[in-house]
């Protein structure tokens, strides 16, 4: 592969193409992020989050990724509901939920070595991208704890959109192949989003919350 | 179809932050909005009524030496900077002969399970950036007896925005069996718009819960949890006048220059202030059915100089929800006793088109005790008819009567000698004692939207230039209230 004189130095001088390719992507992520939240009005578990679970699922595959966090949600939906019941410390709460995620997600490993379901070889993919995805778990119950059940499931519906698209973007070698010799783009990026910063318009998610104002020109008030 | 003028009328979440909070909420502001415990110290340096604090307990320590037995029979916990209503739980009650207490939705927590929620509030689990807090004991407030009947248990409140030092909207959060008795929009309680000029609810919407990615509301015109469930709108809430004073005195001391204030009605000590709140949300505009941006920018850069300005302000530019509310019962549109109208110039009413200089705005006295209506002569001059006021001055009609027997005897025998296209007729009218006959014309005018061909007498100069008379308040309500 041949790289623009600035790449190029940057790869002489002791950083590693994965490495510049991964700040790179981080760019462009948060980008997408900050353009869902104030363009689109979708919510994620901050900015952390959908970052981590796009770069995870670039390294799972994304349908691993996709059963992984299934299994994630699932058990701490089922050990939260069933440990909220019991009187005890939050934090304790999180930690025996961790303790039954980590459970989980061994037996999940374990039955599809055994039984396959589409995901052979799952063993395979790196420990530390599996644990990224289990941190979903805090962010969800956080977020079941202070808000309800339903703005969680709304916040992680959002989040698994952005990081799938994230995903998306970065597991085109096009796109990152075009990025590390354009390194240009993060200052423009860094534009974007003082832009997308000064934007006072309504989100879309706005357009649809006050739809029944928007519609009926009769009820509004001048 | 949207509308895109109607976009231009909605505050959204990006503008709300940008143009209102930051600029107008100074930091310094926005912590003390948001820890109660300085809320309610600034408040009461005010002489604002908020509900009373039992105990602060801010570490385990006080907490493993609170006194129970002290505590009243029913009481609320709060996190001093908790947000969203969360980590808030109201007792009703202690169950006799233990150590536990009732919650509204009749379940009871022990004296274990509640210093375990106090423990959390301490470890900052309800609060912003999850720091640690105080937790609150308070004095449950008992809700006025009037919004009590439409309340599902919990506690009925009132949000208003202040923005400028003048109220721009208002809205009632009414708790249902949904929400669990608490008065959070997005856990299903009803928000109910209030007219602020007169604080009569109009709509009511309730969060659709079948939408589950994006808050949208649906219109409701009944309670929905009661026994007997009851109309929504119509409601007057008691003391307006006062809250909307106590929302400004609020803004004012918190220095808070964009604010919504919490404020609930207690059946003995009357509106107790909740909370202060610096980023209020935003769907009190869906309860009223009406955009903020539109009344923010028009109070943008307003001098208001007292509480009493600031709420004659809101009355005048922003109330009439409420009328518009008996026009659709009633099918009558309702006038202020003086109207500012619209008359044409007589050209106009041959021409399809008609241009700015050919209208003049005027304002109008509705008077229920004459029958025809009247125009000043010089106004009748600026609107084209100078010609026909000359011809009619040029006929040597007497300038008196001795009766109005004689003077319509004057008008039978003569009417027909009267030739011009403008004059419809004439009248016999009594002005400042002297009968006298004056000639009718009819001009074009828009009262409240509508346009009508109106008969009128002209008249020497007037108070008001125009006076409606019954013959043209047909279909009509006159509100008297509004003499400003």
């Amino acid at each position: 592969m041949e790289y623009t004189p600035l790449t190029e130095w940057i790869l002489k001088h002791g950083i590693s193409q994965q490495t510049l390719e991964l700040f790179v992507i981080i760019t462009i992520l948060a980008t997408i992020i900050s353009i869902s939240r104030y363009i689109f009005g979708s919510k994620t578990y901050g900015i952390y989050a959908p970052i981590i679970l796009a770069i995870s699922y670039s390294y799972t595959g994304f349908r691993y990724g996709l059963a992984i966090t299934f299994v994630v949600i699932a058990t701490t939906l089922l050990s939260y509901s069933i440990l909220k019941r019991i009187r005890m410390h939050y934090i304790t709460r999180i930690a025996i939920n961790y303790c039954l995620l980590s459970i989980a997600l061994v037996i999940a490993l374990l039955v599809i070595n055994k039984y396959g379901l589409g995901l052979e070889n799952m063993a395979n993919i790196p420990s530390l991208a599996v644990i990224s995805i289990a941190a979903l778990s805090d962010f969800f119950i956080k977020q079941f704890v202070q808000k309800s059940f339903r703005s969680s499931i709304a916040i992680l519906f959002n989040t698994m959109v952005i990081a799938s698209i994230g995903w998306y973007v970065i597991t085109r070698d096009i796109i990152t192949a075009y990025t590390i010799n354009n390194l240009w783009i993060i200052p423009l990026l860094i534009i974007l989003n003082i832009v997308i910063g000064q934007f006072k318009g309504l989100r879309v998610k706005d357009l649809f919350r006050f739809s029944s104002i928007l519609q009926d020109k009769e009820n509004v008030a001048k | 179809m949207l509308q895109s003028n109607r976009i231009k009328e909605v505050l959204g979440l990006n503008r709300r932050n940008q143009e209102y909070v930051r600029p107008y909420n100074p930091p310094s502001a926005k912590r003390i909005a948001d820890n109660k415990i300085l809320t309610k110290k600034l408040l009461s340096a005010e002489g604002i009524s908020t509900p009373s604090v039992y105990k602060l307990i801010k570490n385990k320590k006080q907490l493993q030496f609170l006194d129970w037995e002290s505590l009243p029979k029913s009481f609320v916990i709060k996190p001093n900077q908790g947000t969203g209503g969360n980590g808030i739980i109201v007792f009703y009650g202690k169950k006799k002969g233990e150590n536990s207490w009732i919650r509204p939705n009749g379940t009871t927590m022990s004296q274990k399970d509640i210093t375990l929620h106090i423990e959390n509030i301490l470890e900052g689990r309800f609060s912003m950036g999850d720091r640690s807090d105080i937790a609150i004991i308070e004095e449950r407030v008992r809700t006025d007896p009037l919004l009590k009947q439409y309340s599902y248990k919990g506690v009925p409140d009132i949000r208003i925005i202040c923005f400028n030092g003048v109220p721009i909207m208002a809205m009632t959060r009414i708790p249902t069996k949904r929400s669990n008795g608490t008065a959070n929009l997005h856990s299903g309680a009803i928000c109910t718009g209030l007219d602020i000029s007169t604080g009569i609810t109009t709509n009511s919407m309730q969060m659709n819960t079948k939408s589950i990615f994006s808050d949208t509301y649906e219109g409701i015109e009944y309670t929905t949890d009661l026994k007997v469930n009851k109309k929504l709108s119509g409601i007057q809430i008691p003391d307006w006048d006062e809250i909307l004073t106590i929302a400004l005195k609020c803004q004012k001391a918190s220095k808070l220059g964009y604010i919504g204030v919490d404020i609930a009605l207690d059946a003995e000590k009357g509106p107790v202030v909740f909370e202060l709140n610096a980023r209020p949300g935003l769907g009190i505009q869906v309860a009223n059915q009406a955009g903020l941006r539109s009344r923010l920018e028009r109070i943008k850069g307003l001098e208001i100089n007292s509480i009493k300005h600031g709420i004659r302000v809101a009355k005048n530019l922003f109330g009439g929800e409420v009328e518009e509310s008996i026009e659709t019962v009633s099918g009558r549109k309702v006038v202020s006793i003086t109207e500012k109208i619209l008359l044409y110039n007589k050209k106009a009413n041959l021409q399809k088109t008609v241009k700015a200089s050919d209208k003049e705005i005027a304002t109008a006295f509705m008077d229920t005790g004459i029958q025809s209506s009247r125009i000043s002569v010089s106004l009748a001059n600026r609107l084209g008819f100078i010609d026909t006021i000359k011809y009619f001055n040029s006929l040597n009609i007497p300038k008196k009567f001795d009766t109005l027997k004689d003077a319509q005897t004057y008008i039978d025998d003569n009417e027909t000698l009267i030739k011009n296209e403008y004059i419809k007729r004439v009248a016999k009218i009594i002005e400042d004692g002297i009968i006298k006959i004056r000639p009718v014309i009819e001009v074009k005018t828009k009262i409240s939207g509508d346009t009508q061909d109106i008969e009128m007498i002209i008249t020497e100069d007037l108070e008001y230039l125009v006076v409606i008379g019954r013959n043209n308040l047909k279909g009509y309500l006159i509100d008297t209230s509004k003499t400003f």
